[in-house]
């Protein structure tokens, strides 16, 4: 690429922004694996007897099965014993407003530009902040109240909805689903958990900010949606995480429900900590996330903003049981340094008529590595099904690399599917043409690339779409040249 | 067959070669039985064995010792072509014959057998077994080292150009009772060279279930260019694997074009490697499969070094219960800058029954290319069918115009008219159009 260096080493060097660490006194269980840090977690979130139950069913599953090595990354060995399953913030504040809540805590949210006080007269956006494993604060509640929408942490709802949670939970992802879906089920600490009941349209857009804080705690947030007959609900989900040597491992589960008519957009900007320029360090990011649609024109969508992590591998899903259901995914995922993502998505259509649509972009810069792997399945039974998939990678200096791995199994002769890939660097006619026009070098390889995201962006909801632009910004200058 | 009964079979094989004539490649022989061994019998946690299996193989017994053709080879139906050739090699069973052959090698040009080469210890030719497959890094491949029996020997001296196409034709004949047949074909062009070569596989064995295991290796040398029509018309119960392994030199060309129509089970793995910049690889290919039919398709598209460019085309129909496994992948290695790599799978199904899996993966290390890969499945437009019933033509025949439309992109193809004609015609007789 005929880029200058100049100005460039210097965001490189700039570093991470959100690497910090709020000093903040936990309860943290020592690191270690085995059926009775599972019962002290259990214990500790004073969980029924089922729940227990569910988590010792899934670690005996776990302890039988092998760490899966099919994916296009390569790291250390994860010792699950060095990992300590379970921290929570010390003295954990029952809360009526977040005047309770740790100033230092609330500072940390500063930090990272969401103040909650602020996020309160924000129109329109409930938060539900996870500090570590447990949630400490939750507004809005009372207005969702009064639409009906549940939407509190996971914990809550086992204690509260019981039968909500153990119907649902583990059902559109079984603990047998794969390894980490079944470390997840064994020992996840909180997550979120949304009901919209029948023909409920959310008044406001979900939202749940994530961080890692607490040195060597696995981070394993479950999360459950659903979505009742013709209810619609949009999610947005976020982290940062602070600085680290020591790899971090974060598995969480997501499980959407959609019933018929009913539609949910799942919305992720994932910034966590990516690791040093050598790759020490990082979070290491295994996560599960499907969702079910269940009904009649059941609709699913899924857009995510993959900037952050050592290591990514995750495939948002969509199960299309139902006749005219639609599935979407939408995802832009930047690797820079070291970094490793192999992410996309599977589509398995079931349902007559049902439609999927994926637009993935990778873009690889320095020595990252992007994968795109991704499954569309039509069931012998799936008349009229329709998918178009188009993968588009952009490679931006000689070091990088970016894959495609695309599935696709044909059952039904009435399916039509299509597959489209490009691998490209930033083209030197796209440049000079910018340059000719007065901008520099920086801004118009900016402006390329977010020009190759924009279809992307689109699917985004209008505030993470500034922060997704803005991250993808301090991504990526420094990684040109 | 169990894996112990392929080694068996590969030792009876490497026990009763003549030891006292030629070099009969044992050490390689045995090196592969080790190798047949330490990879076991593919199955479908390996990748690429995921949607093939190898089950149906395996509980067939095949004889891989050489047997005498059931009846005189002179009766044959060798579907001859209308087109001159410069040579023709025909195998029965397996076995090259002499009596069915026509050409001769010439200066510079040499054609014979492998099966005489290793009597005669030819090691200007058996220097190149194996140089490009290695050992075989599946069963089948192993196998065929193991128990190799014969193949074509084509080497082309530097300049040499051949104007006219040479044949190898493979025929079946075995009424009954299930032959295995390795053979391994070796192509040496040196530099400048140039040759046409069309590989045929025939049955006039009715539906017998023979297997045909197949390797070729071509090695092509700077500037050499050479054109390959392969077509693959097997028994509908025969075993049919194909592997061909393609070396490029500098500014080389390769230029294939296959049709993979027979056979109850049926794979082809193409595999190339660039030793040298500016070479071109180009692949087409068409298959088909109707009721009890596998056909698979792998390409290993390697651009181990810059300035290469590939190109492959692979279009599938499939009708009744036919089953298509396509798995296309393209390597480009760290610094093979301004590679230029496009791969495209078309799949047409006209039947419920029918199942395509297809798999196109593009794996990139370098920043500076230009790759592209593209696949769908789809069926018969219904525009065009009603627009062509608005003008008169029936059902029945409009399909087929449309069949012969998508498939007539790869059978363009194939340069020799009358080959064509012959894969045209057994395509739409096994479409019963």
């Amino acid at each position: 690429m005929a880029l200058s260096d100049s100005g460039v080493d210097g965001i490189i060097a700039e570093g991470y922004a959100e690497g910090f660490v709020t000093r903040i006194e936990s309860d943290t269980l020592p690191p270690g694996l085995d059926e009775s840090v599972i019962r002290t977690i259990s214990a500790i979130k004073a969980e029924p007897e089922w729940m227990l139950e569910r988590r010792l069913q899934a670690y005996r599953h776990w302890l039988g099965i092998e760490q899966p090595d099919w994916a296009a990354i390569r790291h250390p060995a994860i010792d699950f014993q060095s990992i300590s399953y379970y921290s929570s913030p010390k003295k954990k504040p029952q809360l009526a407003s977040l005047d309770e809540v740790d100033p230092e805590l609330l500072a940390t949210y500063e930090k990272l530009g969401i103040p909650l006080d602020e996020q309160k007269a924000l129109a329109g956006v409930a938060v539900d902040a996870v500090f570590d494993s447990v949630s400490v604060a939750t507004t809005f509640r009372e207005t969702l109240a009064e639409a009906g929408v549940i939407f509190c942490s996971m914990s809550e709802a086992i204690r509260d909805y019981p039968e909500l949670v153990q119907s649902y939970m583990g059902s559109v992802v079984p603990y047998k689903d794969n390894y980490f879906a079944a470390l997840n089920s064994a020992v996840f600490s909180d997550g979120t958990f949304v009901y919209i009941p029948k023909g409920v349209k959310c008044p406001m857009e979900l939202s749940t900010y994530f961080r890692i804080n607490e040195a060597n705690t696995g981070q394993f947030e479950r999360t459950l949606i659903i979505a009742e007959e013709g209810s619609q609900v949009s999610y947005l989900e976020g982290c940062t995480a602070p600085m680290r040597d020591d790899n971090q491992l974060h598995a969480a589960v997501v499980e959407l429900v959609a019933m018929a008519d009913a539609k949910i957009k799942y919305s992720t900007v994932q910034n966590w900590y990516p690791g040093d320029s050598e790759g020490r360090g990082g979070i290491y990011n295994f996560v599960t996330k499907r969702g079910d649609c269940r009904g009649e024109r059941s609709h699913i969508s899924w857009t995510q903003v993959e900037t952050g992590s050592a290591v990514t591998w995750k495939y948002p899903s969509c199960i299309l049981r139902g006749d005219d259901s639609v599935g979407e995914f939408y995802s832009v995922a930047v690797t820079k340094g070291r970094q490793q993502a192999d992410t996309g998505t599977k589509m398995i259509h079931i349902g007559s008529n049902s439609r999927s649509t994926i637009l993935s972009k990778g873009i690889s810069a320095m020595q990252g590595s992007n994968a795109y792997r991704g499954l569309v399945r039509i069931a012998a039974k799936a008349e009229n099904a329709r998918n178009h998939t188009q993968c588009d990678s952009l490679l931006i200096g000689d070091r990088c690399a970016a894959h495609t791995f695309p599935y696709i199994e044909v059952k039904n002769p009435t399916a039509q599917v299509e597959h489209e890939a490009t691998t490209s660097k930033v083209s030197e006619d796209q440049l000079f043409y910018c340059r000719q026009r007065g901008l520099s070098e920086e801004d118009a390889v900016s402006m390329i690339i977010n020009g190759f995201c924009k279809e992307v962006f689109n699917e985004l909801p209008m505030e993470f779409a500034v922060e997704a632009q803005k991250l993808l910004a301090v991504s990526l200058e420094g990684a040109v040249g | 067959m169990s894996l112990e009964g392929y080694r068996q079979a590969a030792l009876t094989t490497i026990d009763s070669l003549p030891r006292e004539s030629g070099d009969w490649l044992i050490q390689q022989r045995q090196a592969a039985v080790r190798q047949m061994l330490d990879l076991g019998i593919p199955h479908a946690r390996q990748e690429a064995w995921r949607y093939t299996s190898v089950d149906g193989l395996l509980r067939k017994e095949f004889e891989t010792n050489q047997r005498v053709p059931d009846r005189p080879v002179g009766d044959l139906d060798t579907a001859p072509l209308e087109e001159p050739v410069a040579a023709r090699l025909v195998f029965v069973d397996g076995i090259y014959n002499p009596g069915l052959s026509t050409g001769d090698g010439q200066p510079g040009y040499k054609l014979t057998s492998l099966r005489s080469a290793m009597a005669a210890g030819d090691r200007s030719v058996l220097r190149s077994v194996a140089s490009l497959s290695g050992l075989g890094d599946h069963l089948f491949a192993a196998m065929n080292l193991a128990s190799l029996q014969d193949g074509a020997v084509i080497q082309l001296s530097p300049g040499v150009v051949i104007e006219q196409p040479v044949e190898l034709l493979h025929i079946a004949t075995h009424r009954n009772g299930s032959h295995g047949q390795q053979l391994r074909h070796l192509i040496e062009l040196d530099t400048d060279a140039s040759v046409k070569l069309i590989e045929r596989y025939l049955s006039v064995a009715g539906d017998s279930d023979y297997f045909n295991n197949i390797v070729c290796e071509i090695s092509l040398a700077e500037g050499a260019e050479f054109r390959h029509q392969r077509v693959q018309q097997e028994s509908d119960a025969a075993y049919h694997l194909s592997r061909i392994h393609i070396e490029l030199g500098r500014s080389a060309s390769y230029r294939g074009v296959n049709a993979a129509l027979g056979g109850a089970w049926s794979r082809t793995e193409l595999h190339n490697r660039f030793s040298g910049e500016g070479a071109v690889f180009e692949v087409d290919g068409l298959y088909t499969a109707g009721d009890g039919q596998l056909t698979d398709v792998h390409l290993d598209v390697d651009h181990a070094l810059p300035n290469c460019t590939s190109r492959e085309a692979f279009k599938g129909v499939l009708h009744g219960a036919g089953r298509a496994v396509f798995d296309g992948l393209i390597q480009v290695r760290a610094d093979s800058q301004k590679s230029e790599a496009h791969l495209h799978n078309a799949n047409l199904m006209l039947s419920s029954r029918a199942e395509v899996d297809t798999k196109p993966q593009l794996v990139i290390l370098a920043d500076d290319v230009q790759c592209s890969h593209g696949t769908s499945v789809g069926q018969l437009d219904e525009q065009a069918l009603f627009y062509l019933r608005s003008r008169g033509i029936d059902g029945q025949q409009a399909r087929r115009i449309l069949c012969l439309g998508f498939a007539g992109e790869i059978l363009d193809r194939f340069e020799t008219a009358s080959l064509r004609e012959q894969i045209e015609n057994d395509l739409l007789q096994r479409m019963r159009f």
